[in-house]
């Protein structure tokens, strides 16, 4: 599972093959689901066109890589198990798209109630998918779990900081908003890569691909590519309040040198400062955040060499 | 047959503004016991009052005569009225921890409206579905789509689903009454097309209402500071869903200040909640 051209940065050869123009592009929701993840009234363009750059390529590697383990399986199309399989590794993350999954079979059941007629087509249809997805994963992750730890994520009600922090970064913005803003804040919350399906289909072009993923799976990479997104702002954000430099901050002095080269050199850092803060998340906030996430932190990193990565630094799983 | 007798008979001439069947029912707060002597009762007279709690709410009746024109209270007299609890004193209800706090001030003055109710009742006999299906206007019956006959009617407007076991469940009523009469309705075509069929146990077994606050509601605000019952996922579904513990209500809450509430066995239920709820949805107006 060598990935050696994997930098987010350079254009992936999926998205170079479209470079007459991309003929299915989420800019526009980007740039209102940004808008309702944290960022400002309107996001810069080329913020929006490298977040979806880098989603892009992040959800075409992970469809390669799930695309691999599907092979390894035997089996003829990416399904959940794949992706599941895949997220293993951070329990967090996972938790989460467990946690997704419950409340969309019970948000489900609950809406069928309400309405009559779905109550009817639900008995028609016989279906029992109440809780159909939390079973199936939860079933999956049992045949996998070796040390009990990600069963035992199911009975864990620990407080998800991330999700934490983002309500409270909502909650915040939206205090100070008047009902028109906040109505229109509403709206770009609700926008999700779960609601344009086909266009996400379309998007990611599985076309060249051999083993295509199954509805579920597309569902769950619809929700993956929303969290990379709302990881991209949460951390673009982080990046942004690190570049104030703030007065008695001891470690100013110790921002390193490609830290600097990112940032525009003509204005000075005090006057940048004051105005990031109202304004919309540049470029260079993505880049940066992206560098740090996808650098390797350990005792053995001084040694590893800085041109061959390992795999791509997935910021959803 | 007539073993819960919904309705007491004085109130069946009330006229009620929304045009429900039932007088709509006044102050419910979580201090507030179903019924006092002042009022027509609902179905279950389960709890009594504290002579401190009827003080407090003549108090606040008085104070809120004159916004609140839906109360029948007014024009009826004081005396206790046939089947009313008597009031006498009685232990305080204790708030219990997982009710979420709310303050005791005046009732909102708005009355969800009933727009659902699933009931269940068993005729007691086999059926034969196909034979029903062919004889009784407007039903049909796909077995391979599905195991039941699906019968309407017009007047309640209602849907029936009727299994060969003789279960049957009625749905679309917006009253109690109404789907309690529906029912009977559903009964008596199978009566009429042969079968022994019987009206045991009617049971309501989901009731939805809905209503609304009139001022838009900051969610954000919301699911923060009730995260223990709320979920708000607006990728999934505008609305927020809050869970309450007591009464066990379901209730779904728009920015628009729409209210939804489901889950609940009895009407009282989905008053309560309502009550429960508006002085939280209060906190969080969205002004502008």
């Amino acid at each position: 599972m060598n990935n050696t051209a994997a930098s987010p940065m350079s254009t992936a050869t999926s998205s170079s093959g479209r470079s007459t123009g991309k003929s299915v592009s989420f800019a526009a929701e980007l740039q209102s689901m940004m808008f309702s993840l944290g960022d400002a009234r309107r996001p810069l363009h080329e913020t929006v066109v490298l977040v979806e750059d880098v989603v892009h390529t992040q959800l075409i590697n992970l469809l390669q890589q799930a695309a691999e383990i599907s092979q390894l399986r035997g089996a003829r199309v990416i399904s959940a198990e794949d992706l599941l399989f895949l997220m293993r590794k951070d329990k967090k993350k996972l938790r989460r798209l467990i946690k997704y999954l419950f409340i969309r079979d019970y948000k489900s059941k609950i809406v069928k109630g309400i309405d009559e007629d779905d109550l009817l087509e639900d008995k028609l249809s016989g279906s029992s998918n109440t809780n159909k997805r939390q079973k199936f994963a939860q079933d999956f992750l049992n045949s996998i779990d070796q040390t009990g730890e990600l069963l035992a994520m199911f009975e864990d009600d620990e407080i998800d900081e991330v999700k934490q922090e983002r309500m409270e970064r909502a909650e915040r913005q939206t205090r100070i908003m008047d009902s028109a803003q906040y109505a229109e804040f509403c709206e770009s919350r609700q926008l999700s890569f779960s609601k344009k399906a086909s266009k996400f289909r379309d998007w990611l072009d599985c076309s060249s691909m051999e083993i295509k993923p199954n509805v579920v799976a597309m569902e769950i990479l619809a929700y993956l590519a929303y969290e990379t997104v709302a990881q991209l702002v949460d951390l673009a954000l982080l990046v942004r309040q690190d570049m104030v430099t703030k007065a008695g901050d001891p470690f100013s002095h110790a921002i390193s040198a490609t830290f600097i080269q990112y940032h525009n050199s003509a204005e000075s850092t005090a006057a940048c400062g004051v105005e990031a803060h109202s304004d919309a998340i540049q470029p260079c906030h993505i880049r940066e955040a992206v560098r740090r996430y996808g650098r390797k932190i350990g005792p053995l990193s001084p040694f590893t060499s800085a041109y061959r990565r390992n795999g791509m630094a997935f910021l959803a799983c | 047959m007539d073993q819960n007798n919904s309705l007491p008979p004085y109130a069946q001439g009330l006229a009620s503004p929304q045009g429900a069947m039932t007088p709509g029912i006044p102050i419910f707060s979580p201090m507030m016991p179903y019924g006092t002597g002042l009022t027509p009762q609902p179905i279950q007279n389960t709890s009594s009052l504290s002579i401190l709690e009827e003080q407090q709410r003549q108090q606040q009746q008085q104070q809120q005569q004159q916004q609140h024109q839906l109360f029948h209270s007014q024009t009826l007299t004081t005396a206790p009225l046939p089947g009313a609890t008597p009031l006498y004193p009685s232990p305080l209800t204790p708030m219990t921890p997982i009710t979420p706090a709310t303050p005791a001030s005046e009732s909102s003055g708005i009355v969800p409206q009933l727009q659902n109710i699933v009931s269940t009742v068993n005729l007691g006999c086999k059926l034969d579905l196909k034979t029903i299906a062919l004889r009784a206007r407007n039903a049909e019956y796909n077995p391979k789509r599905f195991a039941a006959v699906i019968m309407r009617i017009r007047e309640p407007r209602t849907t029936a689903l009727i299994f060969s076991s003789g279960k049957m469940v009625c749905t679309g009523a917006k009253s109690e009454e109404q789907s309690r009469l529906a029912a009977r309705k559903y009964a008596r075509v199978v009566q009429k097309l042969g079968f022994p069929a019987k009206f045991l146990d009617f049971k309501i077994q989901n009731m939805v209402g809905s209503c609304d606050v009139k001022f838009p509601i900051r969610l954000e605000g919301l699911v923060l500071t009730h995260q223990q019952f709320s979920s708000y996922e607006p990728e999934l579904f505008p609305g927020l869903i809050y869970r309450m513990i007591k009464p066990r209500i379901v209730l779904l809450i728009f920015v628009s200040g729409k209210v939804v509430l489901t889950g609940a066995k009895v009407r009282a239920e989905i008053y309560e909640a309502f009550e429960n709820i508006y002085p939280i949805l209060k906190g969080f107006r969205k002004t502008t």
